[in-house]
C-alpha cells in the first residue's frame, strides 16, 4: 500500500495563480474521480502529481520520497495524457504502433498481450499515423497504454472525451474489470460525470485552484440534498446549513444543501430529496463564478 | 433484478433491495449462489466497494452467507426473514404515503377502506 500526496501546491504561470495551495492524498487500491470545471486546474494538478510539471510550491510525495526526477517512484505511476495531432513542429505522424512501442519501454509492467488485446477491441488499425485519428481513436489509444501500463497508480485525464456511447460502456467495464483483477488505483478526471459517477469510490472536486471537497462519493452524497417547497418554509427549514444554488419558481423555492453529517429530517413542510454528483457539482461551481 | 438503478436512495441499498426481491420473487432460491461483486459492479457500472457493500448488508442480516474461495449463497429461511422485515417496515414505506396523499385530495378512510375491499381479484387474503 503506498499513498501518492501532494502537499500545499501552488502553481504560477507567470502572473496567474492555477493552482493555490492544494493539499491531496491518493490512497493505493481505490477509483477516484477528479471533477471539475474547464479551467479549473484539473490537468495541472495531474500533471504535478506525476512530475510531468514542476509544481512552483509544495511537495509531492510517494510513500514519503519526492517523485521529482524520482525514476522508482514515477515508474509506479502512468499518466496516460491526451495525445495531440499536432506537435510544435507539425502534424503528429508518429505510427500508433511505435507510439505503444514507446509506452512500452518506459513502463516496466507493460502488458504486450493485454494492449494487444485492446488495440483489437477498439478496433485500432496500429499502422495509422497519429495525426490520421479521430478523437474517439486518439482517446482509445490513451486509454490502450493507461491499461496496459499496470502501473499502480494510473491516471486517465479525460478519457472518454470523443469517445461513442458503446466505447465508454467498454471503457468503464474494463475499468472494473481490471480494478476487480488487480485493486490498482485509478484517477479518472471526466466531465460526463453522471455516467461515471458510480464507478468513483472517492471523488476530488476542484474549482478555481482549489479543491472544494475530497471524500467517500457514497459519505458525501449521503449528506446531499434538494430541499423544495413553500419559499419561507424552504429559508426556515435549511436555515444553520450549507445551501447553494437557490432557484425561485412562483412561491417555489428548491435549494442544494450539503449538511456536515446525514440529516433526519428538514420538517414536514418541505420535500427534501437526494441529489446526484452531477447535481451537486453543478450547485457548487455555479455558485463561485458569475454567470456568463 | 432492475435494469438501471434509481435515484431515490443510496446505490448500495438498491442493490440489497433488488437480491431481497429475487428472493421474494424465488428468482434467487434458498441455497442459490447470487451475482458475485464484480457482476454487480459491471453491470450496473458501479464501484465494486459499492457493490460489495450491499452485499455484506444481507450477510450481516443472514440473508446471504459466504463460502469460502466459491461466493455468496442465500441462507435457508432467507425469504421468511426478508418477508418479516418488510412487513415490519409496511406501514412506514407503504401505508404512511398513501394516507398522506388521501389527505391531500380529501379520500375519507370509509373511502379508503372501501377501496381495499374492491380487490375484486381476490390477491389480498
Amino acid at each position: 500500500m503506498s499513498t501518492l500526496s501532494g502537499k500545499n501546491l501552488v502553481k504560477k504561470y507567470g502572473k496567474d495563480t492555477v493552482l493555490k495551495n492544494v493539499s491531496v492524498d491518493i490512497e493505493t487500491g481505490k477509483i477516484y474521480g477528479l471533477i471539475g470545471r474547464n479551467g479549473a486546474g484539473k490537468t495541472t494538478l495531474l500533471s504535478l502529481l506525476t512530475a510531468q510539471n514542476p509544481a512552483t510550491e509544495g511537495e509531492i510525495t510517494l510513500d514519503g520520497q519526492p517523485v521529482w526526477e524520482n525514476e522508482e517512484a514515477l515508474s509506479h505511476i502512468c499518466y496516460s495524457r491526451e495525445i495531440s495531432p499536432l506537435t510544435i513542429f507539425g502534424p503528429n505522424t508518429t505510427k500508433v504502433k511505435a507510439y505503444l512501442a514507446t509506452a512500452k519501454a518506459f513502463y516496466k509492467n507493460w502488458d504486450q498481450a493485454y494492449a494487444d488485446e485492446l488495440v483489437k477491441l477498439f478496433n485500432i488499425n496500429v499502422k495509422k499515423r497519429i495525426n490520421k485519428l479521430s478523437k474517439g481513436m486518439l482517446s482509445a489509444v490513451t486509454i490502450i497504454v493507461a491499461l496496459a501500463s499496470k502501473a499502480e497508480i494510473t491516471i486517465l485525464d479525460e478519457p472518454v472525451a470523443g469517445l461513442d456511447v458503446v466505447a465508454r460502456e467498454q471503457f468503464y467495464k474494463l475499468i472494473i474489470d481490471e480494478y476487480a483483477a488487480t485493486g490498482r488505483t485509478f484517477i479518472i478526471s471526466t466531465h460526463i460525470i453522471e455516467e461515471a459517477a458510480n464507478l468513483f469510490e472517492r471523488v476530488i472536486m476542484v474549482d478555481d485552484g482549489k479543491i472544494v471537497l475530497q471524500e467517500n462519493t457514497e459519505e458525501l452524497l449521503s449528506r446531499a440534498y434538494r430541499v423544495s417547497g413553500d419559499s419561507a418554509a424552504v429559508d426556515s427549514a435549511v436555515s444553520g446549513f450549507k445551501s447553494y444554488n437557490p432557484e425561485n419558481l412562483g412561491n417555489h423555492k428548491a435549494v442544494t444543501v450539503l449538511a456536515n453529517e446525514p440529516v433526519d429530517s428538514f420538517g414536514e413542510s418541505v420535500q427534501v430529496e437526494p441529489v446526484q454528483l452531477q447535481n451537486l457539482f453543478y450547485a457548487m461551481c455555479v455558485d463561485t463564478r458569475k454567470e456568463a | 433484478m432492475l435494469e438501471n438503478l434509481g435515484e431515490d436512495k443510496s446505490i448500495y441499498l438498491q442493490i440489497g433491495e433488488m437480491i431481497e426481491d429475487e428472493i421474494l420473487r424465488d428468482i434467487l432460491k434458498e441455497e442459490d449462489q447470487v451475482p458475485s461483486t464484480t457482476e454487480l459492479s459491471k453491470y450496473y457500472k458501479i464501484n465494486p466497494a459499492t457493490a460489495a457493500k450491499g452485499i455484506n448488508l444481507l450477510v450481516d442480516r443472514d440473508i446471504l452467507y459466504k463460502k469460502r474461495g466459491i461466493g455468496m449463497f442465500v441462507q435457508s429461511g432467507a425469504k421468511d426473514k426478508i418477508k418479516k422485515a418488510r412487513r415490519d417496515n409496511f406501514y412506514e414505506s407503504y401505508v404512511k404515503s398513501i394516507i398522506s396523499e388521501a389527505t391531500l385530495i380529501g379520500i375519507s378512510k370509509a373511502e379508503l377502506k372501501q377501496m381495499l375491499d374492491k380487490d375484486d381479484k381476490q390477491k389480498l387474503l
